[in-house]
């Protein structure tokens, strides 16, 4: 009898422990030390040395501005990133000072209350004004800002000039020339993809989207609300995915493509035209196409017009339970300053945040001038939202993609159940 | 009296023995596979470990949303499925080449002896991308010499399920193949001439006197084979990029990684870790008793 | 016609060992292959300019001998303390009798069960709690890399070394304890020798779990990059989109080769060990 009555108590005790027992950690609000070893995480990038000195300069000027200051920088490895930044929310004590963080992830970071409000600092700073508007929105939650825009990069059409000349054909400056446009050189080709699109290539996917007037999610006063299974949207999902066909890119082969694997392709010189961005410029120059390409932004639906481009790029942030606060801040705001992105462009092709560091780069290179035209024209952004984070880990978008591409479901079906999923994520 | 003095320290003896195991594996084991039990009730996420939410008791929330979801069940079934092809196909092929290992010369023993380690010793990490390599659709030796040019093998389910297969029994077949080989050199001399003394053939000496002296062996070896089977991460993670086409190719370890940790949806990665493990219990305890209907014991 | 069944079977073994190891000598190949010949479209089984480029860039990931170091202090330390602490428990799982054997039995088979991945989760808070009240376990210490994989080597290790304790004949013991021996004595003079082959073998396994880790790697070491271990580190070449080969290969190749030479090193041992398990 009484090991009976003692099993329902030991269950809540169990229950009663449990409920405090997975255990929250709440950072305290930072210290500021003033002296010490200022850590720093950066990505890790396919050329990283150029990277590495454009930094160390940096460092090199900060550290001889503060005696009794060390920074020591670590470069993240693609693979690993999410792992170190769980790690670094999980647990303070391993957090950096000062990190990059893609413009898409802040959001879920700041949810994770891991990252600093600076929005005093960046307002006292003296090139705060130099922000654009737009790209400050991207470190926004609520009326806060978590960090700087560091800088920018969009996407446009790649196209191989010496294809085009040979075959008589002149880059496409709407929808149904580019089909066009690829299916005649896939003909003419035969081992040469008409366009390199992928199945994973979400960036490359979205500008179809929201070409057709669709979105991923529409928002209102930062809630959001799933809209994948627009009609608008459904037009711009079917646009792209129709690309995935025998005559333009073999299901077979572009299924499973990712946005890097279409950067790959056109390098290698198995497709006429691809999705790339400024960025990409030089894994493009080191390839067999070398001096034969040429860009054009990527054309919309209407002739003539461009598709939106997904503002892509990182940002710099300062740690919430960073010990150095203010040498944090100033650290992220040297980096991001117009000096360090000039250079930062020279060594990576990045392009500057900064107003007058983009007007500046732009004027000298005219490499650039698609991606100018196509960020004029309006870009877009995924939706400011810790559930991005959820969006993009559970690929809903990509497995929506391959669904279509493979047959495996209509559009209708794929959005649908895309959407779903999209509207639990925002639920959370 | 002398006597019940070393009955107690022959009581307390394997205490001893076993306290170094439990000092360790009750802290590193029992207790987080307690936390991982509690876990699974709750709702955790990103937010709520790093202390911006509190953690939110669900109950069987987890449990709940995880059966309610079509996807979860057939995720459960093509990894059983998987797991089986693989276990079969890995404890034949290790039988088999056990076997043919006591019929050959000592230069080719040797020459698949050190091939079988090799095999082993591959991390799954390195093996997984040094045959994904092979089947590049674009670069691989497979599709150059078979003329199958941008031939995708991870395009089609089942090709891919096999792929993947091949490349875990190629991982896994080396421990039972020198396991059982060396199972069946321990029998000793003696009682297989006994054996054919008696006028028994080749096959029945196996099945009469090898096998039965194996079975302890055997036992070893097909649990782990179902154990390690059913939890292959590695190489579905790797070769199908963390579970195929649209989701194809996934399995419950994969699934439950990507739920805890790409979505940050701790609770409910747990509870699909707590189901993989009761489905195992299950198996190899019907296994056991089986084997104990046969009059063996654990 | 025996002879000739012998040679049709050692032809078949010898095509087993060839498709075999094979894949192993795809990659060595192709981490000395020159880029130029790995990309081209036409792979050819050899190569006649065979290059150390992809070696050197690899062995020149900063820190690359430092995180050598760091893996095989923790390979080794895991195997050391599994196979230590494994002796112990089997011996107390063979030898004696006493209630709750069969329960701790079926326990460490359980343990095996449960996916490492999803018990990563409660591990990581556990080791950072830890490490907040002992120093040098905690995150981002190879200690903390140590302690798990010992815990997860164990439960199969002592389920393995079972086997060969109980094939140790009771007759030595008893001749022993006639003899006037100690415990201790009988435990390390003359059953810890006599287990050997089989500790060989168990310790494979050990150093398998240590040595491949990447989860723990990647989760526990956070922002001490000097406690990297070498599979977290080499993990740079494994980049999704870059698909640098002949890097990667060269990576493969250096993992893969310290434990081929643990495996050859304790390859009879291996072999007559895992035997061992056989009653008699």
């Amino acid at each position: 009898m009484r090991k009976l009555l003692a099993l329902p108590a030991l269950l809540a005790l169990a229950l009663g422990a449990g409920a405090c027992a997975p255990s929250t950690d709440q950072p305290t609000d930072s210290a500021d030390t003033k002296t010490g070893t200022l850590r720093v995480w950066l990505f890790d990038e396919a050329n990283r040395a150029a990277k590495e000195a454009v930094v160390n300069e940096a460092i090199a000027e900060f550290t001889a501005a503060h005696s009794g200051v060390k920074v020591d920088v670590s470069y993240l490895a693609t693979d690993t990133r999410a792992e170190k930044y769980k790690g670094a929310l999980n647990d303070p004590a391993s957090a950096p000072d000062v990190t990059e963080v893609g413009n898409t992830d802040l959001a879920g970071f700041v949810a994770s209350n891991g990252m600093a409000d600076v929005t005093e600092q960046n307002r006292s700073w003296s090139e705060g004004a130099d922000l654009p508007a737009d790209l400050v929105q991207t470190v926004t939650v609520g009326d806060k800002a978590y960090g700087v825009p560091w800088w920018i990069g969009v996407r446009a059409l790649y196209y191989r000039t010496d294809v085009f000349t040979s075959l008589g054909l002149t880059p496409p400056t709407s929808y149904a020339e580019l089909v066009s446009t690829a299916r005649k050189i896939r003909a003419e080709r035969k081992d040469m993809l008409g366009i390199a699109v992928g199945g994973l290539y979400t960036f490359g996917a979205l500008p179809f989207v929201w070409d057709a007037g669709g979105d991923i999610a529409t928002g209102s006063g930062g809630k959001y609300t799933a809209a994948i299974d627009s009609p608008a949207a459904k037009t711009g999902i079917k646009a792209y995915t129709d690309l995935f066909s025998a005559d333009i890119c073999p299901p077979q082969q572009c299924v499973d493509l990712t946005g890097g694997g279409t950067v790959e392709a056109f390098a290698a010189g198995r497709a006429g035209m691809g999705i790339l961005g400024n960025f990409n410029r030089s894994a493009v120059e080191a390839g067999a196409v070398k001096g034969k390409y040429g860009v054009v932004p990527l054309p919309g639906t209407r002739p003539g017009s461009i598709a939106p481009a997904f503002a892509g790029g990182s940002s710099l942030g300062v740690f919430r339970s960073t010990t150095h606060r203010s040498l944090a801040v100033e650290f992220m705001h040297l980096l991001a300053g117009r000096k360090y992105t000039l250079k930062l462009y020279d060594a990576m092709g990045f392009v500057p945040a900064m107003k007058s560091g983009r007007t500046e780069v732009i004027a000298k290179e005219p490499f650039l001038k698609p991606f100018v035209d196509t960020m004029d024209a309006g870009t877009k952004f995924v939706p400011v939202d810790k559930a991005w984070t959820t969006i993009d880990a559970e690929k809903i978008l990509p497995n929506m993609l391959q669904k279509v591409i493979t047959g495996k479901a209509t559009v209708d079906a794929a959005a649908a159940e895309a959407n779903t999923q999209i509207s639990t994520a925002l639920g959370k | 009296m002398s006597s019940s003095v070393t009955l107690r320290r022959q009581r307390l003896t394997p205490l001893w023995l076993l306290l170094p195991a439990l000092a360790v594996l009750v802290p590193m084991f029992a207790y987080p596979l307690y936390q991982l039990g509690l876990l699974s009730t709750f709702e955790y996420g990103q937010p709520q470990v790093s202390g911006g939410e509190p953690a939110r008791f669900v109950g069987t929330g987890n449990f709940r949303t995880l059966f309610g979801d079509p996807a979860f069940w057939s995720v459960l079934n093509q990894t059983v499925v998987f797991a089986a092809g693989c276990v079969l196909v890995t404890l034949a092929l290790g039988a088999a080449l056990a076997v043919l290992m006591t019929r050959i010369g000592r230069v080719a023993r040797t020459v698949l002896s050190f091939a079988a380690l090799t095999a082993w010793a591959a991390p799954a990490m390195t093996g997984s991308v040094v045959w994904a390599f092979l089947f590049d659709s674009n670069l691989g030796l497979v599709n150059e010499v078979l003329g199958l040019d941008g031939y995708n093998w991870l395009y089609d389910r089942s090709v891919a399920f096999a792929l993947v297969g091949a490349v875990v029994v190629w991982h896994s077949f080396p421990f039972v193949m020198i396991t059982l080989y060396a199972g069946i050199q321990a029998v000793p001399g003696s009682v297989l001439e006994a054996a054919a003394l008696d006028g028994a053939s080749t096959f029945t000496t196996f099945r009469r006197v090898t096998a039965p002296m194996l079975r302890p062996l055997i036992t070893i070896v097909v649990i782990q084979s179902i154990i390690w089977d059913f939890k292959v991460f590695t190489q579905i993670y790797v070769m199908t990029r963390g579970g195929g086409i649209a989701g194809q190719n996934m399995v419950l370890n994969v699934y439950a990684y990507q739920k805890a940790f790409a979505s940050a949806q701790y609770g409910l990665g747990s509870a699909i870790g707590i189901v993989m493990t009761v489905i195992l219990l299950v198996v190899t305890l019907f296994y056991l008793r089986a084997l104990r209907r046969t009059g063996e014991e654990l | 016609m025996r002879v000739v069944r012998r040679r049709i079977a050692d032809g078949v073994a010898i095509a087993v060992a060839v498709a075999t190891v094979f894949p192993i000598y795809w990659m060595v190949l192709s981490a000395l292959k020159p880029t130029g010949e790995i990309l081209s479209a036409d792979p050819r089984p050899w190569t006649l300019h065979p290059t150390l480029d992809h070696f050197r860039s690899a062995l020149g990931v900063s820190g690359f001998g430092r995180y050598l170091l760091n893996s095989l202090v923790v390979a080794l330390a895991v195997v050391a303390l599994s196979a230590l602490i494994a002796f112990l428990a089997a011996v107390a799982l063979t030898r004696y009798r006493f209630r709750t054997r069969t329960t701790i039995l079926v326990l460490f088979l359980i343990a095996q069960m449960v996916p490492v991945e999803a018990l990563s989760i409660p591990l990581f808070f556990q080791i950072r709690d830890l490490g907040r009240t002992v120093p040098g376990v905690g995150l981002n210490t190879l200690g903390s890399l140590i302690l798990v994989q010992v815990a997860f080597s164990l439960p199969f290790a002592i389920w393995m070394l079972r086997g060969f304790v109980a094939a140790v004949p009771k007759e030595v013991e008893e001749a022993a304890i006639m003899d006037g021996a100690s415990r201790f004595t009988i435990l390390w003079r003359i059953l810890f020798p006599l287990i050997a082959p089989g500790l060989a073998a168990t310790s494979v396994f050990s150093f398998i779990i240590a040595w491949n880790d990447f989860l723990f790697a990647k989760t526990f070491i956070i922002s001490a990059t000097e406690n990297q271990t070498l599979p977290a580190a080499l993990l740079v070449f494994f980049k999704p989109d870059e698909n640098d080969w002949g890097g990667i290969m060269a990576a493969s190749t250096l993992m893969t080769i310290p434990v081929l030479v643990f495996f050859v090193f304790v390859r009879r041992r291996l072999v007559s060990g895992l035997g061992g398990a056989v009653k008699e």
